[in-house]
């Protein structure tokens, strides 16, 4: 039995990812765990780090908070939804620091110096609001790139079909 | 693609009141085989498997999307897998004290926990303890075969004649001459993809159609035989063109088998239960008895021979005796040990076949972790094209101390790796930043990477070894399995030449190293466990005979990995099998004559 590199890969993100968690991504109007203006706010932010362009949607048509909403809803290790709500609170407070105003009542370019500078301590994280970019691109990466848009309409992903003569590829020659 | 599904005849009710002809322990690839050659002879086999039979397509679902799965493929809450850091920072038994109502080895935790939920053991079920030990483990209907890596190599006289080659260990007592037919009836019989490489070293087998390489692959490829190294598509134990057998269907190129921890639902790659069980099972002379935990081999006290097996029910806990006139063992290198040290009586008080003290020890496998990831610069904001629909990736053999003598370690390693889209970006995590850039940057390299890991052989020694916990049982009341087992010096050297001698490839190559991986996995991680039951034509330093006969108890055979003299640096499963249908042949021949 083995584990190829990309295994390996895949298990170290696997544990970088969120923990044994949740339900159906379907897009619920009413959040699972979070408030509605902590869904808001997630569903906001994981737009901003993967956005809408021309190739293809971003977080929010994804469904991404979705999905993480219903993850942490039914997570067994409680610390970790507790996680995300202390962060998103990290977050709010930075905001009234910086700017007097909520996450969601700052306007567009007031939300992308909050993400800038707490994007900024990406690779040594130190403050509760820097630690939790961490978290949510984490969950965002996770949750987007299994998703319909994500794997299809982003990815354009080929595989996953039966091919009936030869493999894609090419000859060892 | 249709695919037909057969429904198996019912599992013949199990008559304990009779003498079988064989009991065979386990049902993995060693026991499937086991079962197959001596059935086919013409003998009255009861198998024994310690788990149970699961529904097996249902739960690997090998094209499910993410997206269709509830938690796109993890395991429900409450299980858990253990990590890396956890292995490294505790010790065995990793599961004591867990609040988490399932544990899992590592491999519960990628690419898709929850298909081998039903198919990994809950170490909380199954704990050991001792020094520090990845082991997986699979009770069910086939054992690891349901999920494993399906790279299916051969072994030359590199290995069966290490000693003779560098002077360390013993020399297995058969040679690459002796096993060539039998590597060639498995191939035949369970098919294999490949590509002809005529490398001594790693000698091809009769291969089916091969597998590809992509774009990256073939670049590499072409460097490295420059420098008179071979990379060659994947050996999968895999049929491409089909075989004879009603339940397997050939591979359709789905890309499951990279997707997840392995698994195949339409049984292109082998299994034991597809390829080797039931087909047994429709000669009428095999009978399959599940949740069978086997704890003793029993001894006839006139005799001194085995005359059974007894063993626990693991649903009502009771214990039971299934009788035999051959006692053969495949239960796997750590349960089969852990079996003939249960196996004590007034004759072998140090458990069945253990006259020489070795039952235990030599035990060996591979170490693995090191290795190197590569941007191919070329490939970076090209289209997406299909690079996983394929049974692997692809195999660098082993070119060190074949003729060259490295300063630092002997013998060898070989790498295993892939390239090019799959289904997630994993570059994503390692990619800084957020936004339009960052959306663009992932996509751009998604199919850009290769990577190379290496597997290295750890040595048989003496000092490596198992026995049995004086205190800890497992959920059955039956003492557990303690390791006191320790990569040495010479793995370290191995290790740190494999981290170089990646990079210096894909450097050679013209590929940006973008990741040198130094760390040496947990011992155990390669799921490759070898050598506690040895071969040798000594029965003062060997266990077994070259037939994996015991030394001490003639009708007692272990025709698992225990048996291996050395690990080589090659994947085991193919010579497991290999070895089990030689040996069985020659049980079966023996069996006639009455000589057993």
């Amino acid at each position: 039995m083995t584990i190829s590199r990309r295994d390996m890969i895949q298990a170290t993100a696997a544990a970088m990812a969120l923990p044994a968690l949740a339900k159906a991504p379907s897009p619920s109007p009413k959040p699972l765990f979070f408030t509605p203006g902590e869904f808001a706010l997630v569903d906001e932010m994981s737009d901003m780090i993967i956005p809408t362009d021309a190739q293809s949607g971003g977080a929010r048509a994804a469904g991404v908070a979705a999905y993480i909403d219903g993850r942490l809803a039914e997570a067994f290790e409680k610390d970790e939804p507790q996680g995300w709500r202390a962060g998103i609170q990290a977050v709010e407070a930075l905001s009234q620091e910086m700017h007097a105003k909520t996450f969601m009542g700052s306007t567009p370019e007031q939300r992308l110096a909050l993400l800038t500078r707490i994007a900024a301590a990406e690779s040594d994280p130190k403050t509760d609001a820097e630690k939790f970019f961490r978290t949510i691109k984490s969950g965002t990466i996770r949750a987007y790139y299994t998703s319909k848009i994500g794997i299809h309409d982003d990815q354009r992903y080929k595989g996953n079909v039966i091919q009936p003569g030869e493999y894609a590829g090419y000859d060892a020659t | 693609m249709t695919l037909i599904r057969f429904k198996l005849s019912q599992e013949q009710d199990v008559d304990l009141s009779r003498t079988y002809d064989a009991v065979v322990v386990g049902s993995g690839a060693a026991g499937g085989m086991a079962a197959h050659v001596l059935t086919s002879q013409g003998m009255k086999v009861l198998l024994l498997e310690a788990g149970k039979k699961i529904p097996i397509e249902q739960e690997l679902r090998s094209m499910e999307w993410p997206y269709d799965h509830p938690r796109r493929g993890e395991a429900p809450p409450g299980d858990h897998a253990i990590r890396y850091n956890e292995y490294t920072v505790r010790q065995p038994p990793y599961a004591k004290g867990s609040a988490f109502k399932h544990v899992f080895s590592y491999v519960g935790g990628w690419g898709g926990s929850d298909y081998v939920k039903n198919i990994l053991v809950d170490e909380k079920d199954h704990p050991y303890t001792g020094t520090r030990y990845a082991w997986v483990r699979a009770r069910l209907l086939g054992g690891k075969t349901n999920i494993w890596g399906r790279l299916a190599l051969r072994l030359s006289d590199y290995d069966f004649k290490g000693k003779t080659h560098d002077g360390y260990g013993e020399d297995w007592p058969i040679s690459y001459a002796d096993l060539e037919p039998y590597y060639d009836k498995v191939d035949l019989y369970l098919g294999i993809s490949g590509h002809k490489e005529n490398l001594p070293h790693l000698p091809d087998s009769l291969f089916q159609r091969p597998n590809k390489l992509s774009a990256a692959e073939v670049k590499l490829r072409q460097s490295l035989k420059q420098m008179g190294r071979t990379l060659t598509p994947y050996r999968a134990g895999v049929t491409t063109d089909g075989v004879k057998n009603k339940y397997r269907s050939k591979c359709f190129g789905r890309g499951a088998c990279g997707r997840r921890p392995g698994g195949c639902d339409i049984h292109a790659a082998f299994d034991s239960p597809t390829g080797l069980i039931y087909p047994a099972m429709d000669t009428g002379n095999l009978t399959l008895r599940t949740n069978a935990i086997a704890h003793e081999v029993l001894v006839d006290p006139k005799t001194g021979k085995a005359r059974g097996i007894s063993f626990v029910d693991a649903q009502n806990h009771k214990t039971y005796e299934a009788k035999a006139k051959v006692v053969v063992l495949a239960a796997s290198t750590l349960e089969s040990a852990r079996l003939l040290l249960l196996s004590k009586s007034r004759q072998y008080p140090n458990g069945i076949g253990n006259t020489s003290g070795h039952v235990g020890h030599n035990f060996c496998e591979h170490v693995m972790g090191p290795g190197v990831t590569g941007l191919v610069k070329e490939l970076v904001g090209t289209e997406p094209t299909l690079d996983d629909g394929k049974p692997g990736g692809f195999y660098v053999a082993r070119f060190r101390n074949l003729e060259d003598k490295q300063p630092g370690f002997i013998r060898g390693y070989g790498f295993e790796g892939g390239s090019g889209f799959s289904i997630f970006p994993d570059s994503a995590w390692n990619t800084p930043g957020f936004g339009g850039q960052f959306k663009k940057s992932v996509r751009d390299h998604a199919g850009a990477f290769i990577g190379l890991g290496g597997f290295g052989e750890v040595l048989a020694r003496y000092e490596n070894y198992v026995d049995l916990d004086p205190e800890v049982k497992d959920a059955w009341g039956i003492p557990v399995l303690r390791f006191h087992y320790q990569f040495g010096d010479n793995e370290k050297k191995m290790c740190e030449d494999m981290a170089n001698a990646g990079k210096e490839m894909l450097e050679a190559a013209g590929i940006e190293v973008i990741g040198v991986d130094k760390n040496i996995l947990t011992e155990g991680w390669s799921i490759h466990e070898l050598g506690t039951a040895r071969m040798g034509n000594d029965p003062k330093t060997s266990v077994l005979n070259q037939f994996q006969q015991s030394h001490d108890v003639k009708n007692l055979f272990v025709v698992d990995g225990s048996s291996h003299v050395s690990a080589s640096c090659q994947n085991p499963t193919w010579t497991i099998m290999a070895l089990a249908w030689r040996s069985c042949e020659h049980l079966a021949d023996e069996f006639k004559r009455g000589n057993v």
